[in-house]
């Protein structure tokens, strides 16, 4: 059974159809990348299955409970589904550390200490613990967003969104991030990672998901992909993404 | 001697208005984040009045006006009524203000890691507000130091009062007053100290305080 399910999934702006029937299936340590053009609907499709925006109609399952249905715990749901944004979103009034921590203490109702130890430990994955005291300002985008990833990852989720974490980066500090998730990819986090990079797709991903005008339009691993499918729309799309070095 | 008793009322005057000022002002602010028609309405009329009534008007309304409709209130609680109201309808314009220059991504964010409204504001919203507020603030409190000799029309005996029949007694006006004036300037530099002190140690990089 597929730990995410999306079954049909519209959602309607204002009588105008954004996502129009989306339908996929997340496994347990599977890896899905998204990508499409500039608003056609990534960043809706994500917020809707963690229920930041709610959907119009369609069903959600995760972890086998209809999530679309009244009456669900919208907070113990979000705390099982991790989020990475474009721009980072770290509090900034917090330290690298108090970042990871917030929720360890405040939402899981982990102890001082014992939250303290987490975050050190998930810090040491990303190469960060020196970092620990310093201010959001005071760190570079890649690392920003390195905080940004273990943040989520701390709280032990079920599964990690991410949207287009590298679209607000430079090559050298795209690298650094692509690096950090390409280890979880390795690691069979389960991720559902929205980005325009193809560099990022083809490293974090089992397969990728094409979406044109809020609809799934294809859905396959990075090769067929990128150079060898017969919907021109695809050959279309993927011809102005890819680094053609 | 009478004058620094009377220095000792300026400042229990100036604490106890900025207290209450900033109990109305943070509650309003929480207030206007319901967003609740009604309550919005009282807000923008709250904050019409009593930042286009002059203090020493309200202060003559609630000490010798109530009394006409039966309710009597003490001279210091009617100051720092009248000062309270006024400075929490300005500091109250100031948390709203922080309040807004709070990072959509941020709030989000908590929001996605499972936080309700409570918690997002108690944890992200109210930190970065307070820290982003102390300039305005500071600016506040020093005119509320500075409006607080009105309290001698009420019979408080703040340095205002005390210089007054000083000066009466002794016909040596200039320098009295000199003197008032820089027990003022003193008051007024200690309160800037005392502020700067914390803002430095509440300081956070990349957060600007204002
Ligand atoms: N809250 C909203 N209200 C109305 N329209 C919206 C809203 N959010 C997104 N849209 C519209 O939905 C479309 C898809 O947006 P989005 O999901 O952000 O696209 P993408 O992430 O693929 O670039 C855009 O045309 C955008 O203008
Ligand atoms: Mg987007």
């Amino acid at each position: 059974m597929a730990l995410l399910e999306v079954k049909n999934l519209v959602k309607k702006f204002d009588d105008k159809d954004i996502l129009k029937g989306i339908s996929l299936e997340l496994h347990e340590g599977q890896s899905k990348v998204v990508m499409g053009g500039s608003g056609c609907g990534k960043s809706t499709l994500l917020r809707c299955l963690n229920l930041l925006i709610q959907p119009t109609s369609g069903e959600i399952i995760f972890k086998g409970e209809n999530i679309t249905r009244p009456g669900v715990d919208v907070r113990k749901l979000r705390q099982d589904i991790g989020f990475v944004f474009q721009h980072f979103a770290l509090y900034r009034h917090l330290t690298v550390q108090d970042n990871i921590t917030l929720g360890l203490r405040k939402l899981k109702k982990m102890p001082a200490k014992a939250a303290v130890e987490k975050a050190l430990y998930e810090l040491e994955r990303v190469d960060m613990v020196e970092h620990r005291n310093k201010y959001p300002a005071q760190l570079s985008g890649g690392q920003k967003q390195r905080v940004a990833i273990v943040r989520a990852l701390a709280m032990d989720p079920a599964v990690i969104f991410l949207d287009e974490p590298t679209s607000a980066l430079d090559p050298q500090m795209t690298r650094e991030v692509v690096t950090v998730i390409n280890k979880l990819y390795l690691d069979n986090i389960t991720m559902l990672c929205v980005t325009h990079d193809a560099f990022l797709a083809k490293y974090i991903s089992d397969s990728i998901v094409f979406m044109d005008e809020g609809a799934v339009a294809a859905e396959d691993i990075a090769e067929r992909l990128f150079y060898d499918h017969p919907d021109p729309r695809v050959r279309q799309f993927f011809l102005s993404v890819i680094d053609h070095r | 001697m009478a004058l620094a008793k009377g220095a000792g009322y300026t400042i229990l005057v100036t604490i106890a208005s900025i207290g209450a000022g900033l109990a109305i002002g943070l509650l309003m602010a929480v207030l206007s984040r319901l967003q609740w028609k009604p309550v919005a309405l009282f807000l923008a009329v709250y904050l019409y009045v009593f930042r286009s009534v002059p203090v020493l008007v309200l202060l003559f309304i609630v000490f010798f006006g109530l009394p006409g409709i039966g309710i009597r209130i003490p001279p210091f609680t009617s100051m720092v009524l009248s000062l309270g109201l006024v400075s929490g309808a300005y500091l109250a314009e100031i948390f709203r203000g922080a309040m807004s220059a709070v990072d959509q991504d941020e709030i989000l964010a908590a929001e996605a890691m499972g936080m309700n409204r409570i918690q997002s504001f108690l944890y992200i919203i109210l930190p970065q507000m307070f820290r982003m507020s102390i300039p305005g603030m500071i600016n506040e409190f020093t005119s509320v130091l500075k409006y607080t000799p009105f309290a001698y029309t009420v019979g408080i005996p703040e340095i205002m009062k005390e210089a007054m029949s000083l000066a009466a007694v002794t016909l040596r006006g200039v320098e009295i007053y000199l003197a008032v004036g820089i027990i003022y300037f003193v008051i007024y530099k200690l309160f800037v100290m005392f502020f700067m002190v914390l803002e430095k140690k509440f300081r956070i990089p990349g957060l600007a305080a204002g």
